[in-house]
C-alpha cells in the first residue's frame, strides 16, 4: 500500500523513522537533481541531498503541514544550495564530461538512440550544463524549477520568496540568456555529431 | 474581448510560451502572434532554447540514502540528549561569564536573569562543533580567568571599599550556577545511561568518549570557578583587613 507524503510526514512526526525513510526514498531523487543542476557538481549535490534530509528530519516538529511536503524539502535544499554557493564564494563550475568511451556509449545508448544521438545529446547536455553558468543564481534557479520540476509561477515564487511578475522576468532573461550563450557556442545537434 | 496584452510584454509571452495565462489572453496572443514578426520570433526563439534544454540529464547515481541512527539520537528531546562537550563548555562559560560581570562591573549588581537554565538550553539547539571552538573557548576562558587576576592583584583605589552586599551576590551565584551544574551533569549521565539501554544501536565507543570529554570539560569548569571564589573570598578579606 502506498501512503502519501502527508501520511508519512504525520507517523514519522511520531517517531516513525520508517516512514521518513520512505520519504527519502521517494524525494532522493528529484532533491539531488535539483542541487546537481543549481550547483553543478555531483559531490556537491549528493552532500546538499544528504543535508537536506537530515535538516528536514530535525525540522520535521516545526512542520506543520502548512505547504506540501516536497515544497518544504525543495526550499530546505535550495536553502542548502544558496549557502553552499555564498560559502565558496565563486560561481558553480559545472562537471564537462570527459572523453567519451565507446563502450560506455553502447550500454547508455537508449534502444531507439542512435550512438549519434547519444553523443549530441550528451555534447548539448554538456553545452546547456554550461551555459547555465552564465545565469544569475535566481534565473538558473527559477528555469531549472520551471523546465526540469514543472512548478507553476506561483510555486516558484514562494519558492524564491518574489513576486509573480518576477518569477517570469527571471525565466524571460535566463531562456534569453541561454539561447545567446547556446547560438553563440554556434553547434547545432548535427555539426556536434560530424565533429566527432 | 477586451484586449490585455500589449505586443512585445515579456512577462505575457513568458506566461504564454509555459501555458500559464487565462484562456482568453492565450487567444489573444496567439491571434497577435499571426500579426507580428518581432514577437513570433521571440516565441520561436524562447522555444528553441527551451527544447535544448532538454538535453540536460544528469546522471543520479544510486543515492541510496537512509537516516543514519545517530541522527534518531538527534531528535531526542534536549534534555535527553547527550550534550556535546562544547555545549557544556559553552555553558559553563556563559555562567561563568555571568559571574564575573558582576563580580567586575560595579553597579552591575541587579538583576541576574535565569542564567544557567535558559543558556543549556539553547545550547546544543545549534551543532558542528569543532576543535577549533573548543580551543576558542578555552582561550575565552582563559583571557577572562587572567582578567579576573589583574582585578584581583591590582584593584583599582575606587575599587577599595567592597560592597558587602555585592561580593554576598557573587558567592550566592556561583555557588548557585556549581550546583545546577552538578545537577545538569547528573541529571544527564542519568539519562544518557537509560538511552544507551535502550538503543542498542548506539556506537557505545563514541558515547563514552563524548561523557569523558563532557566530564572532562565541566571538571575544568568547577575547577576554575572554585578558584575564581578562593580569589574573591581573599579580595574580601585582604579589603577588609584594609578598613
Ligand atoms: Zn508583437
Amino acid at each position: 500500500m502506498t501512503r502519501t507524503d502527508e501520511e508519512l510526514v504525520a507517523r514519522s512526526r511520531s517517531g516513525d523513522v520508517d516512514s521518513f525513510n520512505q520519504l527519502i526514498v521517494r524525494w532522493e531523487r528529484p532533491i539531488y537533481a535539483l542541487a546537481y543542476r543549481v550547483l553543478g557538481r555531483e559531490e556537491d549535490a549528493r552532500d546538499v541531498c544528504q543535508d537536506t534530509f537530515l535538516r528536514a528530519y530535525r525540522a520535521l516538529p516545526g512542520f506543520k503541514g502548512q505547504a506540501k511536503f516536497s515544497s518544504w524539502l525543495y526550499r530546505i535544499a535550495l536553502n542548502l544550495c544558496r549557502d553552499w554557493i555564498r560559502r565558496q564564494q565563486r560561481a558553480p563550475v559545472s562537471q564537462m564530461p570527459e572523453d567519451i568511451d565507446p563502450a560506455e556509449l553502447l550500454a547508455a545508448t537508449e534502444p531507439t538512440e542512435s550512438i549519434e544521438d547519444l553523443v549530441a545529446r550528451r555534447e548539448m547536455s554538456a553545452l546547456v550544463a554550461d551555459a547555465m553558468q552564465s545565469l544569475t543564481e535566481e534565473q538558473r534557479t527559477a528555469i531549472i524549477l520551471k523546465e526540469y520540476h514543472g512548478m507553476t509561477f506561483q510555486e516558484i515564487a514562494d519558492m524564491q520568496g518574489c513576486p509573480l511578475s518576477t518569477v517570469k522576468t527571471r525565466l524571460y532573461q535566463g531562456l534569453s540568456q541561454l539561447r545567446r550563450q547556446l547560438e553563440r557556442r554556434g553547434h547545432g545537434i548535427h555539426e556536434l555529431v560530424r565533429r566527432t | 474581448m477586451s484586449e490585455t496584452f500589449e505586443c512585445g510584454d515579456k512577462g505575457a509571452l513568458v506566461a504564454y510560451l509555459y501555458e500559464e495565462c487565462e484562456p482568453d489572453v492565450r487567444a489573444e496572443i496567439a491571434s497577435h502572434l499571426t500579426r507580428c514578426e518581432t514577437c513570433t520570433s521571440e516565441i520561436d526563439g524562447l522555444g528553441w532554447t527551451r527544447k535544448r534544454l532538454e538535453a540536460w540529464t544528469p546522471n543520479v547515481p544510486e543515492l541510496g540514502f537512509q537516516l543514519p541512527v545517530p541522527v534518531m539520537e538527534q531528535r531526542l528531546p534536549w534534555w535527553r540528549a547527550p550534550l556535546p562537550a562544547w555545549a557544556q563548555a559553552a555553558a559553563a562559560l556563559l555562567i561563568f561569564g555571568a559571574g564575573l560581570s558582576i563580580g567586575l562591573t560595579r553597579g552591575a549588581v541587579a538583576p541576574v536573569t535565569q542564567p544557567a537554565s535558559t543558556q543549556v538550553a539553547t545550547a546544543p539547539a545549534s551543532d558542528g562543533a569543532s576543535r577549533t571552538d573548543l580551543a576558542q573557548l578555552e582561550q575565552r576562558l582563559k583571557a577572562e580567568m587572567s582578567q579576573m587576576r589583574t582585578a584581583v592583584a591590582a584593584p583599582a583605589p575606587q575599587r577599595a571599599v567592597v560592597d558587602d552586599d555585592l561580593m554576598k551576590k557573587v558567592e550566592e551565584l556561583v555557588t548557585q550556577s556549581e550546583e545546577r551544574q552538578r545537577r545538569e551533569f547528573t541529571l544527564r549521565s542519568v539519562e544518557l545511561a537509560r538511552d544507551i539501554e535502550a538503543q542498542r544501536r548506539i556506537d557505545l565507543a563514541s558515547v563514552r568518549e563524548t561523557v569523558g570529554q563532557f566530564q572532562g570539560v565541566t571538571g575544568t569548569e568547577i575547577r576554575q570557578q572554585r578558584e575564581a571564589i578562593d580569589r574573591i573570598n581573599n579580595f574580601i578579606r585582604v579589603s577588609q583587613q584594609g578598613r
